[in-house]
């Protein structure tokens, strides 16, 4: 009986601190891209307030699909936050998570395409399409990624890669393979919807895409979403490239960094147009990660 | 007493928190919107307050009026705030919205905003320069913090006079819900 | 490659304008009876003068008639010529010219819901720009703007003190 009680105030420690952690670095994206352009940005905390007016204002909804499309979008973020280990914080450490984790980033996607089917907003379908397209894009490069480094390790879990990058720090994957390093940074910056892969929540063009009937409390649990959605991905790629951490405080120490960087990167470029970004993931990201991939094997 | 100390201090803890973050729907009716950009852009940088753009109205809290309504734009914007969610603000921006401006022997330009849409507040000029925006919107901050901007509810209770005085210039016009 | 005088020439030569007239460098404008004129327009439009830039309308109250201006343009002349003509005010009935330009509609639906000019041939005639419009085109000389105004909206009060004219 203390045992549940112990595991869920866990699960339950883990999905605050994520959220909390994923709006901090939110705040921290908009100040340096505002002292990119040159002006003082909104202060740091600034999507805690978001949150909180958010949940305070009314809402509409459009029926059951729509709230349960909401619902499912941070349920499904939230159940592949157990499957990654932070730091030494780990729930789950058994073979194949790596495949389950990709497999489960997807509910979300779905999530919120059943959101806009309930909406009944041609803009949000357009949105959710691209969206959907656009993950066709990156998966590719990222599963060949995977499959290689599985291989090589003879291991599919998370904590298991993570372990086989201990000892010194020029074990990190990073340095064995820059090549695939690269290119899954390129995939993250996809991932996560930044320039020059943003036009599946384009502003002028299809009024910010999916989420353009939310209002109030959707448009507090979509952010929520996506800001459990930022730590998974950062997670992902420090637990795979960059060798994990043994305390939680030097994890968060990773993640920030490759958050500045892509950051950085992100802040600089236009906006592709759909067709243009999948074919680019599928030129020369793929192209690289197939070529380092033989490289191990053979 | 004890339920109205708690709805009271709760409802002061979420006019704090709308303050420090609206989110601004841009709808530029007329010419006085020329002045947007270089007030959201670094030079007069008004997102360092907490204001933002926001692309749909439903997503948006401040509905800013920026220069002259003509009657087929009254219709759109009345569809466009009807659209919003509670808590929301009208600013009229520029002469024209006061008294007709620039505009006001036309036979196609509304007159007074105030008949038509709760407005909270006014900001002169012809077109206000970015430093009187910013002056404005922080005394708008300020007003909202007080719990004194309650231009919604004032819709709501007068709903009869505002639908009379738009049905009077526009003829017709489709509610829904 | 036309100077201005040869293009007048040309046009004296096969029509029989009203009026001609050189207004300054790249500029003339030329009159014509109100039959001639379509065929005019098509003639010039196979002498290089390929693009329409607009169908403008004149009020003249006081003689009774609607003078109708086409502006075309040639981009290997490069000079801008004004093809004018009157109709009388009261049927207010002119030929479209939606064969030699589709464009041409746009403009024409334009001068029908200001001026109340209507084309025959050019069956799209409706509101381009005003909306649920009641009264009598606007634009016509014997609309009194004013009154109107005073009559639907009503003016701000200042302290008891309103607008006057």
């Amino acid at each position: 009986m203390i045992d549940i009680i112990y595991r869920i105030g866990h699960f339950v420690l883990i999905t605050v601190f994520s959220m909390a952690l994923g709006l901090l670095f939110m705040g921290i994206a908009r100040k340096i891209v505002a002292r990119i352009q040159k002006r003082y940005g909104p202060p740091v905390y600034q999507p805690y307030l978001d949150v909180l007016k958010l949940f305070g204002k009314d809402a509409i909804t459009h029926g059951f699909i729509f709230d349960f499309g909401a619902i499912m979008a941070l349920g499904g973020v939230i159940a592949t936050l157990f499957f990654i280990p932070l730091g030494s914080w780990q729930l789950y450490s058994m073979e194949g998570t790596v495949i389950l984790v990709i497999y489960l980033l997807a509910i979300a996607s779905l999530g919120m395409a059943m959101g806009t089917v309930g909406s009944g907003n041609p803009q949000a379908s357009v949105g959710i399409s691209r969206a959907l397209m656009q993950m066709l894009g990156y998966e590719l490069p990222y599963l060949v990624i995977l499959f290689a480094l599985i291989y090589r390790y003879q291991t599919s879990s998370v904590w298991g890669l993570m372990q086989a990058q201990a000892g010194s720090f020029l074990n990190w994957n990073l340095f064995a393979y820059p090549l695939m390093a690269a290119v899954a940074f390129v995939v993250l910056i996809g991932m996560m919807g930044k320039k020059p892969f943003d036009s599946m929540i384009a502003p002028s063009e299809i009024g910010s895409g999916p989420v353009v009937e939310s209002g109030g409390k959707y448009l507090g649990m979509l952010l929520l979403q996506k800001s459990i959605t930022i730590i998974i991905e950062l997670a992902l790629f420090v637990n795979l490239f960059l060798g994990g951490a043994e305390n939680i405080l030097i994890f968060t120490f990773k993640m920030l960094i490759v958050w500045v960087l892509a950051t950085m990167f992100g802040s600089l470029f236009p906006r592709f147009r759909i067709e243009d970004g999948i074919k680019f993931f599928w030129k020369w990201p793929l192209g690289i990660a197939i070529l380092q991939a033989l490289y191990i094997i053979i | 007493m004890n339920n109205n100390f708690v709805k009271g201090s709760w409802q002061e803890i979420l006019d704090w928190a709308q303050n420090k973050s609206i989110n601004m729907l841009h709808y530029c009716t007329g010419c006085g919107a020329i002045e947007l950009p270089p007030t959201m852009t670094s030079r007069y940088d008004m997102s360092r307050f907490g204001i933002g753009p926001a692309a749909t109205p439903r997503q948006a809290d401040l509905l800013l009026v920026t220069g002259y309504l003509s009657t087929k734009t009254l219709r759109r914007l009345i569809y466009t705030y009807e659209q919003m969610q509670a808590p929301k603000f009208v600013v009229g921006f520029g002469s024209c919205t006061i008294n007709g401006g620039m505009y006001w022997d036309s036979y196609n330009t509304i007159k007074q905003l105030d008949k038509y849409l709760p407005v909270e507040m006014y900001i002169a000029g012809c077109m206000p320069r970015p430093e009187a925006i910013l002056d404005g919107l922080l005394k708008l901050k300020k007003m909202i913090a007080n719990g004194e901007a309650d231009g919604y509810k004032r819709y709501e209770e007068n709903l009869d006079f505002y639908h009379q005085n738009q049905e009077a210039i526009l003829g017709e016009v489709q509610r829904t819900q | 490659m036309r100077n201005e005088k040869d293009l007048l020439q040309l046009i004296n030569a096969h029509f029989d304008p009203l009026k001609l007239e050189i207004k300054r460098k790249q500029n003339i404008s030329v009159e014509f009876k109100k039959e001639g004129l379509i065929q005019a327009l098509s003639f010039l439009k196979s002498h290089s003068y390929r693009h329409l830039s607009t169908i403008s309308c004149v009020d003249w109250l006081d003689e009774g008639e609607f003078e109708l201006v086409y502006h075309l343009f040639s981009y290997d002349d490069l000079i801008n010529i004004s093809l004018k003509t009157r109709i009388k005010r009261d049927p207010g009935i002119f030929q479209t010219a939606k064969e030699i330009w589709p464009v041409a509609e746009f403009y024409e639906r334009d001068i029908h819901d200001f001026f109340g000019v209507k084309f025959k041939g050019n069956d799209n005639l409706e509101e381009l720009i005003l909306e649920n419009w009641q009264e009598i085109p606007p634009m016509r000389k014997d609309f009194d703007t004013r009154k109107f105004v005073n009559d639907k909206y009503e003016w701000r009060d200042y302290n008891g003190q309103k607008h006057t004219d």
